[in-house]
């Protein structure tokens, strides 16, 4: 396709507006008739959609401060907020999934920002800026073979990410009872994280059983967070920390080599499960527990 | 005397007269309705006024909400739960604005995807396009600051990581995450600011750039389909 000087592309485009004032149909009461069909077609899906969601809540919950559950379509809401709770899921709405599974693809620290801001800031530049990325002048699809695949490929890769991404944790195994791995595995920490020890298959973050931190950068990422991973110090006290960070240490050293206390940094360990108390404390194996 | 006073038929008229010399409101009306577009639109050059009728019925229900919302860490979720279980038809005004704010994604999507292979884009629309592309990302935003004010758990945790996610920006990063939260972490002035965000700063913005882009719709013209032939139509015969 010839590259149009830019007076042909203006005479062009004139041509073509001054015979859609000669020869186009009035917006009213054209234009107007299919507009107010479809939106009319739109706010009915929006009320029978609410209406679904309202039919499949349960009843009002008689603890004022408990979730109000649903069906297929979700709750009405869950639980008030708390920064205590020890179980978390952090869903994003579903036009979010596609980012949240780019959070999994890249999910050490090191490739983490290509997934958080390197991928999307590209995207958000590519949708600016196509109409001066796409130079050819014609608008048939048949003439527009880069243009029509790039268009099939981008809903077939969102499509893709957002459906992988709505996938909630695979079920995990059996956790040990390990001092600590209960609280692990029943915990915020399940949701992201593989620990063979504990059974758990979240797979948003590193793969712990793969990383192998050792216990001061288990015990820092915890306390303050990183990258994706939000800060824990107000959910949990600084001897359920030191547990956790002291289990992760010790736990995920021992994946693949014999089984035994791999990440001597962790010296509290496991006495600070039992000073946690509750779901922390646990009972070390004899033959192979430090 | 029937001198002192027009007869009944320029009477009625008088107001309709008296705001069209002043302002030319009633012609530019007129111009609106009875301007022409190509003959061969149809359905599928509708979703954009569909988007504004949702546009539309977010503002209302969206209206409607902050009149029982408050937001706080104590307040947030316990007015939401009134809305929804105590008012008046208050759960379908929340459900409407819940559920309308996926439709419009999808809308948009439609919307972008019709523009993008009628190659609707091109010269001379370049800019409507990027209106178009800055509305988008602008509601996303609207979608993530919505979501936590109904401050449940999972409105809570799914913001913080996406806080965060802002966060891992080299330089500019960490300071984006502290001016979102108004702190380290997420308090009362995260919830007001998300809130004056979510219902003054994205939807005016918004707001002004539809505007923009209609107004560059008009003044280009509609585009016709690509399939289109500059043909004589019969009434020319």
């Amino acid at each position: 396709m010839p590259r149009l000087t830019a007076r042909e592309r203006r005479e062009g485009y004139q041509r073509e507006y001054a015979f859609q004032q000669r020869h186009g149909k009035p917006f009213f009461p054209h234009v107007v008739f299919h507009d107010t069909i479809v939106s009319l077609i739109v706010v009915a899906l929006i009320m029978g959609i609410t209406v679904l969601w309202y039919a499949q809540f349960g009843a009002i919950p008689t603890d004022p401060m408990a979730e109000r559950t649903g069906g297929l379509l979700g709750p009405a809401y869950e639980a008030k907020a708390d920064p205590g709770v020890l179980g978390y899921h952090p869903q994003p709405d579903w036009y979010f999934f596609f980012l949240f599974e780019l959070l999994r693809i890249f999910k050490t620290p090191q490739l983490l920002i290509v997934g958080t801001i390197i991928i999307p800031t590209i995207w958000m530049v590519l949708l600016i800026g196509w109409p001066f990325i796409d130079r050819n002048p014609d608008r048939r699809l048949s003439r527009r073979p880069i243009a029509l695949s790039i268009g099939v490929m981008v809903p077939i890769v969102l499509l893709t990410l957002t459906f992988y991404g709505s996938k909630v944790p695979a079920e995990g195994g059996v956790a040990s009872t390990e001092p600590g791995a209960a609280a692990f595995a029943a915990g915020a920490c399940s949701t992201c994280h593989v620990l063979a020890n504990a059974g758990t298959a979240g797979n948003v973050g590193p793969v712990l059983d793969e990383a192998k931190p050792d216990y001061a950068t288990a015990l820092a990422l915890i306390t303050n967070g990183q990258g994706s991973m939000p800060s824990f110090k107000a959910t949990y006290t600084e001897d359920e920390i030191s547990c956790l960070a002291g289990y992760v240490a010790t736990w995920s050293a021992a994946v693949g080599t014999t089984p035994g206390p791999g990440a001597a940094t962790a010296k509290d360990y496991p006495a600070s499960c039992e000073k946690a108390g509750g779901i922390f404390a646990g009972t070390p194996s004899s033959a192979a527990g430090p | 005397m029937s001198t002192l006073l027009p007869p009944p038929k320029e009477l009625a008229m008088l107001p309709v007269d008296w705001v069209e010399e002043r302002s030319g409101a009633i012609s530019f009306g007129k111009f609106m309705l009875f301007r022409n577009v190509p003959k061969d639109i149809s359905w599928l050059q509708t979703l954009g006024s569909a988007l504004i009728t949702v546009f539309i019925l977010q503002a209302t229900t969206g209206i409607i909400l902050a009149m029982y919302y408050q937001p706080t860490p104590e307040t947030a979720w316990m007015t939401i739960q009134w809305i929804t279980n105590e008012a008046t038809l208050g759960w379908l005004v929340r459900g409407m604005h819940k559920w309308g704010s996926s439709v419009m994604v999808v809308l948009l999507f439609l919307h972008m995807g019709r523009t993008f292979l009628f190659g609707a884009y091109k010269y001379p629309r370049e800019m409507t396009w990027i209106t178009g592309a800055i509305i988008f990302i602008l509601v996303m935003g609207m979608s993530f600051t919505g979501y936590l004010l109904v401050f449940d758990e999972r409105a809570y945790w799914a913001t913080i990581v996406g806080v965060n996610i802002n966060g891992t920006a080299p330089i500019l990063g960490p300071a984006l995450s502290y001016i979102l939260m108004v702190g380290p972490e997420i308090g009362t002035h995260t919830l007001s600011r998300f809130y004056s965000l979510h219902m003054l700063v994205l939807p005016s913005a918004i707001g002004g750039l539809i505007f923009l882009h209609m107004l560059l719709v008009v003044r280009l013209g509609v585009t016709s389909p690509p399939w289109s032939r500059m043909e004589p139509t019969e009434r020319d015969v």
